[in-house]
């Protein structure tokens, strides 16, 4: 597998045919970020268990080393064969969601995971890839034989029984993430605009109810933690919730970094424990506090070159199908970035989003390891049918 | 698909610019911040110098307690708050009392511990240490507390401590104190608070978010400086006569008020006791309950007031020999001169009666002195009347009356009154009665026996008549003696130093007031004989009684004498506020004084002569 990250020269032919129109930049920014993320991992939490300084580094370099593998067998899925499956693949989803309200184990008042003897497992992370990929063959089924109205209802539906079970596990961050990617395959597969505005007054309107006039008749549809963090980057000046602190501390803690950033070993705040959740939510602040607003910068420019060649690589999908899956696993990083580095720098609310290829987390980093796999396999085959449209 | 680029480039565009905000612009302001959250400085308390006597007995010393205290900024939010309601319910307040306690506090200085409880018992102190984990926040700190181990003795004197005043924080936070410390409020203890403050420790240190001590660990400390020894000149087995004679006399007199007494070593000016009755618990403002502390501030027998140095009273008889040394001084009076002294006087077509307006004849002024004749003086006062000048108002001056002594108590001191033209003409009123704004025979007359307006403090009367019993110095009255360190070695002199004036006579020319004051105290016809004729023969006192009339009916009573006559150690002021008769109630508080600083038996005094 090294030998891929290195320059191909003298490499063997069936390597050559096997890594024919692999997007080179895209996994070499998922790798340098993958990377970096492990770094700064294990930066981060070296004092954060006191027997163990390695504890979450080791996990999350295994944990990456899983995804990489798994990325490598993605490289060789046919997505066309897998579309057979669909309905399973859905059943899959909304089971092993649901199955998390019903067996899951709880953690600072969410219960995100289900127990496979040893292993956790968050099976709302692997649903986003699966989502997308259930939606783009709703989609490209149904496309030309039903109404765009109907069609629209019909994927915000497939959309929202597995949101609102993510919802209720409480997890908002992720069940918008699911809202996400479904919006971006209904935009790239080209229904009407109306049906956005629709939708965002359908959201804005449901916003209303569930913080403002539900709790107001005496019916709280969100735990007060997520009220707390939904609305605490309005104003966190004078906050002294959970949340509030937590954002303040992000703060402080970006600002501090200064232009440059105060190094691995400077970064009070991260190390100091005066962060919370600095290895998983908040991993874009310890990489702004230790290196400055050069390495959030970069890192931004990183994620920045990864979303460009999704969208180059949309551009190239050989089928709607792949086209509209690559839509989804766009929209989906791009979703995530900005949310989690919107809210780390105090422009978006505290909606417990990763931060994609850099937040611990065995489930996260293995979804978002396959879905830079599915893009790179799709772009592989593009590019193959470009050649072959070429000659 | 160019409009999902666009809208990608957009938000990251708005995250880059949104970080530049933060990090390039603000970053130095969320530098300091991050400093602040890292680094804590760890208070190390340092003791309160101890305050001794003059012969290293304590009067004030520090003990070590451990204080509950809480630490804010680890009390935010709702975990804070339930910490903070848990334990208030766990030691029996209300609800909210620590957390108004901790608001309170945070307002005055933000980073620093607040104190919940002082001196926690053994009880609490175990609560606590079992419960750490549940009480993030709450903690134990050492500390020092006044111990006062003669209970109220000398409290005037040595005054209080107490938090630092909010009206003057800025003033100390200056000097480099906490805002939460303790500092000298009275007396003593506030005057020199420059060498009984303990400067404490300070460490600065990196901590993490739970505040336990991390990474770089101590980046900077100054260690405590315990507060200096300060040594008095306080005897204190004198102080207890005075104190014990004080208590006894004010409980025979039924009705008396208050009391007060001073005793000072006439050649140097050192402060050998200092009492004043009623009298309150040191301790009262730092443990004392809010009942208790109210009750000492607003109790209208004023506790409080340290009447040695700052109870006014009318000087009455005792001013008899300093008019006696006025009118020798200034030639009013030749010694040897004998004044025709009836029971009362006709003058200025007023009559002016002398004591139960009994007869001496012609006597001089030893004679004068002894029996206390009123007569006799007014006829001193008619004569300072009639020269040009105003030499009673002046040497009542010379002898330190009518102004601060300067004793190292300067708050609490009061001046007296000497009066005179000026005086006159401020108080009179112009309207009703305007012949009163001018400076009348009968001003004189009455200022000759101490009384009209002439108001004296204890401390006063005893530097003057030290200055006819020294010779003519007028010292300066001191508590301190030195800063001294644990070994006793002196540090720095608070005595020597002291001012002495000298009332600038001829040898001998005060000789009569001082054969006068031997008499009044042994001869025959003496006004406090009964109490001191019967002292040894090395242990003469020479002194004055005095009965002061006031405005309750019942007179004050005074007595002011040196001893041993010839050559004083001890020169003591007692006044019985409605004691009646100097000679009966302030006469025995000085004797009982006087033997516990000369030696001799206490059981003396009394065992004179009566007289008829």
């Amino acid at each position: 597998m090294t030998t891929l990250t290195g320059e191909p020269q003298g490499v063997g032919a069936r390597l050559r045919q096997a890594t024919g129109g692999l997007d080179w930049w895209l996994l070499g920014m998922a790798l340098a970020v993958s990377g970096f993320g492990v770094f700064v991992v294990r930066a981060a939490t070296e004092s954060d268990v006191a027997s163990n300084s390695g504890f979450y580094f080791t996990r999350q370099l295994a944990f990456t080393v899983v995804g990489l593998v798994c990325l490598f067998f993605v490289l060789r899925l046919n997505l066309d064969d897998l579309s057979r499956y669909v309905w399973t693949i859905y059943a899959i989803l909304v089971a092993s969601v649901g199955a998390v309200l019903v067996l899951g184990a709880s953690a600072r008042g969410s219960t995100r995971w289900i127990e496979l003897g040893p292993v956790r497992v968050q099976p709302s992370e692997l649903g986003k890839v699966l989502i997308a990929f259930v939606l783009a063959v709703v989609v490209v089924e149904r496309l030309k034989a039903i109404e765009p109205a109907r069609l629209s209802w019909m994927v915000l539906g497939l959309t929202m029984l597995p949101a609102v079970i993510v919802f209720l596990q409480p997890d908002l961050g992720t069940a918008l993430v699911y809202v996400a990617i479904a919006v971006a395959i209904l935009w790239v597969a080209g229904q009407p605009i109306t049906h956005f505005i629709v939708a965002g007054a359908v959201i804005v309107a449901a916003a209303g109810m569930i913080l403002y006039v539900l709790p107001a008749a005496g019916l709280d549809v969100l735990r007060p933690y997520q009220v707390d963090r939904l609305t605490s980057f309005v104003d966190s000046g004078g906050d002294r919730t959970q949340s509030g602190y937590q954002l303040e501390q992000s703060k402080v803690a970006i600002g501090s970094g200064g232009a440059f950033g105060k190094g691995p070993s400077g970064a009070t705040q991260t190390i100091n424990d005066f962060l919370p959740e600095h290895h998983t939510d908040f991993i874009f602040a310890v990489v702004a506090e230790m290196f400055g607003f050069l390495g959030g910068g970069l890192l931004i420019a990183a994620y920045f070159i990864i979303i460009w060649r999704a969208i180059v690589i949309m551009r190239l999908a050989p089928t709607e199908l792949e086209r509209l899956v690559v839509a989804g696993i766009a929209a989906m990083l791009a979703f995530e970035v900005f949310v989690n580095i919107g809210m780390n720098v105090g422009i978006m609310p505290i909606t417990g989003i990763p931060l994609p290829l850099m937040s611990y987390g065995g489930s996260h980093t293995l979804t978002n390891l396959v879905a830079v796999g599915v893009l790179l396999r799709i772009g592989m085959r593009g590019r193959a049918a470009q050649a072959a449209g070429a000659a | 698909m160019a409009s999902f680029a666009g809208l990608a480039i957009v938000l990251l565009v708005v995250l880059v610019v949104r970080l530049w905000f933060l990090q390039v612009i603000g970053g130095a302001g969320y530098q300091e911040r991050a400093e602040a959250n890292r680094l804590r400085t760890v208070i190390t308390e340092a003791p309160r110098g101890a305050i001794t006597d003059r012969n290293g007995k304590a009067l004030v010393t520090s003990k070590e307690v451990l204080n509950l205290v809480a630490q804010p900024q680890d009390l935010v939010g709702d975990a804070g708050a339930r910490t903070l309601t848990r334990l208030s319910a766990a030691l029996g307040h209300p609800a909210g009392y620590f957390a108004a306690k901790v608001a309170r506090a945070q307002k005055a200085s933000p980073f620093e511990a607040v104190v919940l409880e002082e001196d926690a018992s053994p009880q609490l102190q175990a609560y606590v240490e079992e419960r750490r984990a549940q009480l993030p926040g709450i903690d134990l700190q050492s500390a020092y507390k006044r111990e006062y181990p003669n209970g109220t003795m000398a409290a005037h004197l040595l005054g209080y401590t107490g938090p630092i005043p909010a009206e003057s924080a800025r003033k100390y936070r200056d000097q480099g104190y906490l805002g939460n410390e303790t500092v000298g409020r009275a007396g003593i203890e506030s005057q020199y608070e420059e060498y009984l403050r303990g400067i404490a420790g300070r460490q600065q240190v990196e901590v993490d978010a739970r505040g336990d001590i991390v990474g770089r660990g101590v980046i900077s400390q100054t260690s405590p400086r315990p507060g200096q020894t300060l040594r008095l000149s306080i005897d204190l087995s004198v102080q207890k006569a005075l104190e014990r004679a004080l208590a006894r006399e004010v409980a025979a007199a039924g009705t008396s008020t208050g009391a007060a007494g001073v005793a000072i070593d006439p050649k140097t000016g050192a402060v050998l006791a200092m009492a004043s009755l009623p009298t309150f618990k040191p301790d009262v403002f730092e443990s004392g309950t809010p009942r208790e502390i109210q009750r000492v501030l607003t109790s209208p027998g004023r506790p409080l007031l340290d009447r040695a140095i700052g109870g006014e009273y009318p000087a009455a008889s005792t001013f008899k020999a300093i008019i006696g040394s006025a009118a020798l001084a200034s030639g009013l009076y030749t010694p040897g001169e004998q004044i025709e002294s009836p029971g009362s006087l006709m003058l200025y077509k007023t009559r002016f009666r002398g004591f139960n307006n009994k007869a001496y004849g012609a006597i001089a002024l030893p004679q004068a002195l002894e029996v206390s004749s009123d007569t006799f003086f007014y006829t001193l006062g008619d004569r300072s009347y009639r020269r040009p000048g105003w030499p009673l108002q002046e040497w009542s001056h010379r002898f330190g009356l009518g102004k601060a002594t300067g004793i190292d108590l300067t708050e609490g001191e009061s001046a007296g009154l000497i009066p005179d033209l000026a005086y006159k003409r401020q108080t009179c009123d112009r309207k009703v009665d305007p012949i009163n704004c001018s400076w009348r025979p009968g001003d004189s007359i009455n200022m000759s026996i101490g009384q009209g307006n002439v108001l004296v403090t204890p401390v006063q009367m005893a530097v003057a008549y030290g200055a006819i019993g020294n010779g003519g110095k007028v010292v300066t009255p001191t508590l301190g003696n030195a800063v001294v360190d644990n070994d006793g070695r002196v540090l720095r002199d608070l005595l020597s130093a002291r001012a002495k004036n000298d009332l600038g006579l001829p040898a001998g020319v005060l000789d009569q007031v001082k054969q006068g004051l031997k008499l009044a105290a042994n001869g025959n016809s003496g006004t406090s004989t009964p109490v001191f004729g019967g002292l040894p023969r090395a242990f003469k006192v020479a002194g004055k009684t005095g009965t002061a009339e006031n405005s309750s009916k019942i007179d004050h009573a005074w007595f002011v004498g040196y001893a041993p006559a010839d050559d004083p150690t001890i020169v003591v002021a007692v006044v019985i506020e409605r004691g009646g008769q100097g000679s009966n109630s302030a006469a025995p508080a000085v004797c009982v004084t006087m033997a516990a600083s000369l030696g001799f038996a206490e059981s003396r005094c009394g065992s004179g002569a009566k007289v008829n």
